[in-house]
């Protein structure tokens, strides 16, 4: 059987893997899918431990978390297509209006 | 697990259900009667705070079990900080509904949304459960990007909703890694084995010493400092905040640098202060290094915090940006609170703050005028006498957030203050109180421009409404009654604190 650690070392590497896209990526889209990439790790860390653990309380919380990000990308992408109207760019680079 | 233990009780969860009937009220009104006047909907939403407040009044001094299987708790940090919230929902109401008008933006959603955030806030302070906090956080933070990003014509106001979204999904993912690997940490084996996200449970098996991993859980408590960091904006978690806070409409600033800070403080507290604080006064020694460990983290934190916030609030041009790096430096302040384990410090300071930050705010949208263009710190030289009623309360919100003695922001000051001595933060304090001195300078910057100089520009005093000129009395009011009559404020807290230590010597 696979053991806990290694669920929990991919977890932590897509974790890792979502923040450093979202601190070295320029467009917005590629920034949000890192995000959801942050919390799919987590996801995966809490059925891991839930699965080990026999306890169902970790399982039932990624359904909800699943929930609350679907909700959260259908407010981001609304919030992603008003700046491209009035920007016409979604390079986050542009995005510099404000400054000091 | 029978049904009777789950403890369901509609009258400990009824403000929240209160403030979000109030926001689906509003949305169906809207919808149905095609589009329900601004009065009509700013009116539901006064209803809806003030429905809930008499909840929150009816439910003083009832603390029991939790509810709900253990997800909601009624105790005296609840119904505290469930006060600020609902404070700062009137406040933002009554100074949006004039704003809202000159704008010609759609009023139904805007006070929908604003209440949905207000239920989220108080479920963040009534959660008893990691899973609860991270479903209120989330109804907070959702509805906030929607109103950052509010003036959709903007570009200010489009790039403020884009850098919140992002940032705040960023600091959320953080919190989420938190919890998975706290939950995994408070597994216990034995006759009943079952990992937790229950705060209670929590609580015990670190006081017993109980734990599957403290180093998974010390990683988790610092994921999750990470991600608080981020909501109260506290440094170097700061670098949103002033964007966010420049670019949304003013109105939905101000309620975030007051309201969606107090919702973080609350679970900052709850998880902090009343779980990790209360049980590693009992647990192991590896324990009690956890919690030092955190401790000094979060005094480190507060130290640069308030320091990045004052030093750089000193050079800002625009009005609305100092304001968000004064709120970055308040946040620092309001982390001592937490550093000395203080939560009631911490609710008062919040209150206080929430009252001349939003008046202050409430000033700058009358000045700003339609479309948010008069923001610019030259927009206010030589107004003061053109126009003294605004420039004179104004004054007074600017010299309560510097500290001036016999106002709100002076007592919240001392009482952080004061705590933070009391538990042995000496130089954090001195540091704070030259803070303190430094931010003299850029608040007393704007009062000398209102009054001392040369008027710029041709202005026309903007005309009070009724709702405004309501709230700004009401926030002058409560500057002075928080500044010069602290007492029975302070007697409710301390009553709290007592009842507090009961629940958690239990």
């Amino acid at each position: 059987m696979v053991p806990l650690s290694w669920y929990l070392i991919l977890s932590a590497a897509l974790f890792t893997i979502g923040a450093v896209g979202v601190i070295v990526k320029r467009n917005v889209i590629a920034i949000f899918l890192c995000i959801e990439l942050m919390l799919n790790g987590a996801n995966l860390a809490l059925v891991a431990l839930s699965g080990f653990f026999g306890d169902i309380g970790g399982q039932l919380f990624v359904f909800i978390v699943m929930t609350v990000a679907a909700a959260e990308a259908a407010v981001g992408l609304a919030i992603i297509i008003s700046i491209f109207r009035t920007r016409e760019s979604l390079n986050v680079d542009d995005a510099d209006t404000m400054k000091l | 697990m029978d049904t009777s233990s789950l403890g369901i009780s509609y009258h400990a969860i009824l403000p929240e259900l209160i403030t979000a009937t109030a926001a689906i009220a509003i949305m169906v009104g809207d919808a149905v009667a095609r589009k329900i006047s601004r009065r009509t909907a700013g009116l539901l939403a006064l209803a809806g705070c003030a429905g809930a407040a008499v909840a929150v009044f009816s439910l003083w001094g009832e603390t029991g079990p939790a509810f709900y299987g253990g997800m909601i708790i009624n105790d005296p940090l609840r119904l505290s900080f469930a006060i600020v919230f609902l404070a700062v929902s009137t406040l933002t109401v009554l100074i949006s509904i004039r704003w809202i008008e000159d704008e010609g933006l759609p009023a139904g959603e805007y006070f929908a949304l604003l209440m949905f955030a207000t239920t989220g806030m108080l479920l963040m302070a009534s959660a008893n459960d990691l899973v609860m906090i991270f479903l209120g956080l989330e109804i907070t933070s959702i509805s906030t990007y929607v109103l950052c990003g509010y003036r959709r014509q903007d570009i200010r106001s489009n790039e403020s909703a884009v850098k919140y979204f992002i940032l705040g999904s960023f600091s959320t993912a953080f919190l989420l890694y938190g919890i998975a690997l706290i939950y995994g940490a408070c597994y216990i084996s034995g006759a009943h084995p079952a990992a937790t996200t229950n705060l209670q449970l929590i609580r015990e098996r670190i006081a017993d010493g109980a734990l599957f991993s403290p180093r998974m859980l010390m990683a988790g408590a610092a994921m999750m400092i990470v991600g608080f960091g981020f909501k109260v904006a506290t440094a170097p978690f700061h670098i949103w905040s002033p964007d966010v806070y420049q670019g949304a409409p003013t109105p939905v600033t101000a309620f975030l640098s007051t309201g969606s800070k107090a919702a973080a403080f609350a679970s900052f507290s709850r998880v902090f202060i009343l779980t990790f604080a209360a049980a590693s006064v009992m647990g192991s020694p590896e324990l009690r290094e956890l919690q030092s460990a955190w401790t000094g983290v979060l005094a480190v934190m507060a130290i640069l915090t308030m320091t990045i916030g004052n030093l750089v609030a000193i050079v800002q041009t625009n009005i609305k940006r100092m304001l968000a790096y004064s709120s970055i430096a308040h946040a620092g302040y309001a982390l001592m609170g937490i550093v000395a384990r203080d939560w009631q410090a911490v609710a008062f300071y919040m209150i206080g703050y929430a009252v001349i930050n939003i008046g202050a705010f409430a000033v700058i949208e009358a000045i700003a005028r339609r479309g948010d263009i008069r923001t610019s710190l030259s927009d206010y030289s030589g107004i003061g006498f053109r126009s003294l009623g605004l420039a004179s309360v104004l004054s007074l919100f600017l010299l309560s957030l510097a500290g001036i003695p016999a106002t709100a922001g002076f007592v919240g000051k001392l009482l952080v203050f004061k705590s933070a001595w009391g538990a042995g933060f000496h130089m954090l304090v001195v540091i704070a109180v030259i803070n303190s001195a430094v931010s003299w300078y850029y608040y007393l910057r704007v009062i000398v421009l209102m009054f001392f100089s040369e008027p710029a520009a041709e202005f026309n005093p903007p005309s009070l409404t009724k709702s405004l000129g309501v709230a700004l009395v009401i926030m002058a009011i409560a500057t002075f009654y928080l500044g010069l009559l602290p007492g029975r404020a302070l007697a409710l807290l301390e009553n709290a604190k007592n009842q507090a230590t009961m629940i958690v010597a239990k």
